[in-house]
């Protein structure tokens, strides 16, 4: 039974803070959180969450047919229409370029759009934290669609019997998987914060990144086909770049050869100079964004 | 005017600890457009009003506050600490409600206080139970489940205040915290301020091109103009020297006002009035007059002692008298 010497009072109202806090990067933690969040639609009405979430949901479904032929065919023909691990990410770029362009914009482009930025920056964080905090959110976002589909994938073919062969193989394709994944996450993270740094506007960021996507595609396969250009011309293609790099880890096949005279170092160079380039694009742009307003 | 704790100083001198804000010689310029020059103020604890007009490089100032800019020259201290030192570990310390009434839409009013609150370093428990705590001290107590796109200006205004004082800052910068309120909105927006800053130890510094309000709820005032502080000090302090009084007499109003310049007061008279400006205490003018009315037999008809305006000191300052 209580007694009034154990009775306590619990809501005491406002008072002043004289307890733990903790250092910069919790807050980076806070903004990491409240970007997925923002980036699925949670803690948001329903029609927030339909693009992310069905966006994600189909990058899983080719491994769901991929296993699917795999338990039901005969192997033969199954070796035949299923696609390799580094086809795969192929077959997903587009919804990682829908995600992108639905997503980034969102989380970024908001942020300034209503304010938030600005106590952001009123708050432990700077303009570098905020964007590390930002970036990674960003990133394990997109990694839901770029690594989590093929490693869903090993662990289908592993469970029928046709995944890698022992723990180390296991451990070798996982690091191929997870490496691919960043290469796609990295670049894409960074070209839709570039495009998002460029306009507040969701609706403009979004469409600037599917056009660019689909005009440098376009313009370098036009290039290759009616003139006599050298190979690496593809390197200006925004599908292209990530996707090169990926079959030099997974290394090339018939089914993906990737560009045939162009090296490896040229492929890491033209991924890591796009990256740089949508890097300096943010970093040049937040520098100089003004947030005492 | 003799300015209190202000301006250009050949020698500065060091910072007063006991002083929430302080300026040394401090200055700084956007290219070629100087905005502050060689500006030293202190802003002691309490409720201060940042006044200023356009352009007079308030925001820039709530900048330098918030470390987001460095000074080029000169010395600052917010909370006993120089912010291009402790920037994140200051601010973390220090609460901002901006100007916009621009806030996420479809966030709920608890998820935003309890965000910043996360933001500002505070465990999740302790966000969560302080933005409650906050937005009920605000008046939002109801409303804290409701998107914030749903809520009126004034809400929003709340809104922005309770984000800013739920993490138990000690100073608390809040720029033109008023705007867009009806009348009755301000009133109680003010008595907030007033009471946050006076019974949670917080340190307010108000920023508002509304002179009126300030007076109303500030103890200390600085005045910006043309990129230096052309008054700060705590407002009784500033009012001396700013006063005078009237006296209305029957007889006799030429004899007095002789007497009382003779003894070193500038009085005007006008008709049968004489008003008299002083840099003393009022006190002591009241006697000067009371000795002259007795000494030439004047009848007195009434005597008011004159206070300016927080306009009239604002006008004076930046545009002269």
């Amino acid at each position: 039974m209580s007694t009034a010497e154990s009775a306590e009072i619990f809501d005491r109202g406002y008072r002043a803070y004289d307890g733990p806090r903790t250092g910069v990067q919790s807050s980076m933690r806070a903004v990491f959180v409240a970007t997925v969040q923002r980036a699925l639609g949670l803690r948001r009405k329903f029609r927030y969450k339909i693009v992310p979430l069905a966006t994600i949901l189909i990058a899983y479904v080719p491994a769901l047919v991929f296993l699917g032929i795999t338990a039901l065919l005969p192997s033969e023909i199954a070796g035949q229409v299923v696609a390799e691990y580094a086809g795969y990410f192929e077959l997903i770029t587009v919804m990682m370029l829908l995600l992108t362009a639905f997503v980034v914009p969102e989380v970024m482009g908001s942020d300034r759009k209503t304010g938030l930025f600005g106590l952001y920056m009123a708050s432990p964080l700077s303009r570098w934290s905020y964007l590390g905090a930002k970036f990674v959110g960003v990133m394990a976002v997109l990694s839901l669609v770029t690594t989590m589909p093929s490693v869903f994938q090993m662990a289908g073919y592993s469970l029928l019997g046709i995944g890698p062969d022992g723990f180390v193989e296991i451990l070798k394709t996982l690091f191929k998987i997870v490496v691919s994944g960043l290469i796609l996450s990295i670049f894409f993270a960074l070209f839709g914060m570039a495009a998002s740094t460029l306009t507040n506007r969701h609706l403009f960021a979004s469409a600037g990144i599917v056009m660019t996507t689909i005009a440098t595609t376009g313009f370098t396969e036009a290039i290759i086909e009616n003139t006599d250009s050298p190979a690496w011309v593809e390197l200006f293609s925004v599908f292209q770049v990530p996707l090169e790099l990926i079959v030099r880890v997974w290394g090339s096949s018939d089914e993906f050869p990737g560009i045939t005279g162009v090296s490896t170092i040229a492929s890491f160079g033209a991924w890591a100079g796009a990256c740089v380039l949508f890097a300096g694009i943010i970093l040049f742009g937040y520098r100089r964004m003004e947030v005492t307003k | 005017m003799d300015l209190v704790n202000t301006t250009t100083a050949e020698a500065p001198s060091p910072p007063s600890p006991s002083s929430v804000i302080s300026a040394v010689a401090v200055s700084k310029s956007w290219g070629t457009n100087q905005v502050f020059s060689d500006v030293t103020a202190e802003v002691p604890p309490g409720i201060t009003g940042l006044l200023g007009s356009n352009g007079s490089g308030k925001t820039t100032l709530l900048g330098m506050l918030l470390a987001l800019h460095e000074p080029d020259s000169g010395q600052l201290r917010v909370l006993g600490q120089d912010p291009a030192d402790a920037g994140p570990e200051l601010r973390m310390h220090i609460g901002y409600a901006p100007e916009h009434h621009n806030l996420p839409d479809d966030v709920l009013a608890q998820d935003l206080v309890r965000h910043i609150a996360m933001v500002h370093g505070l465990p999740r428990r302790e966000a969560t139970t302080r933005s409650s705590d906050a937005l009920w001290l605000v008046g939002l107590g109801e409303e804290r489940a409701r998107p914030i796109g749903t809520m009126s200006t004034g809400q929003r205004q709340r809104v922005k205040l309770a984000q800013a004082i739920a993490h138990g800052p000690k100073l608390a910068l809040l720029d033109e915290p008023t705007d867009g309120l009806d009348p009755v909105q301000r009133d109680d927006m003010l008595a907030l301020i007033r009471r946050i800053g006076t019974e949670f130890d917080i340190h307010v510094v108000l920023s508002s091109h509304l002179l009126e309000e300030v007076e109303r709820i500030a103890d200390n005032v600085v005045i910006l103009a043309n990129g230096k502080v052309r008054a700060a000090g705590p407002i009784d302090q500033l009012y001396q020297g700013q006063g005078g009084m009237t006296v209305v007499l029957d007889d006799g109003v030429t004899d007095v006002a002789n007497t009382l310049q003779r003894a070193g007061y500038v009085a005007e008279v006008d008709r049968n009035t004489i008003r008299i400006g002083t840099d003393e205490p009022l006190e002591q003018l009241a006697n000067a007059i009371r000795d002259a009315v007795v000494e030439h037999g004047a009848p007195l008809r009434r005597l008011d002692a004159s206070r300016q305006s927080l306009e009239d000191l604002f006008l004076d300052e930046v545009y002269g008298s």
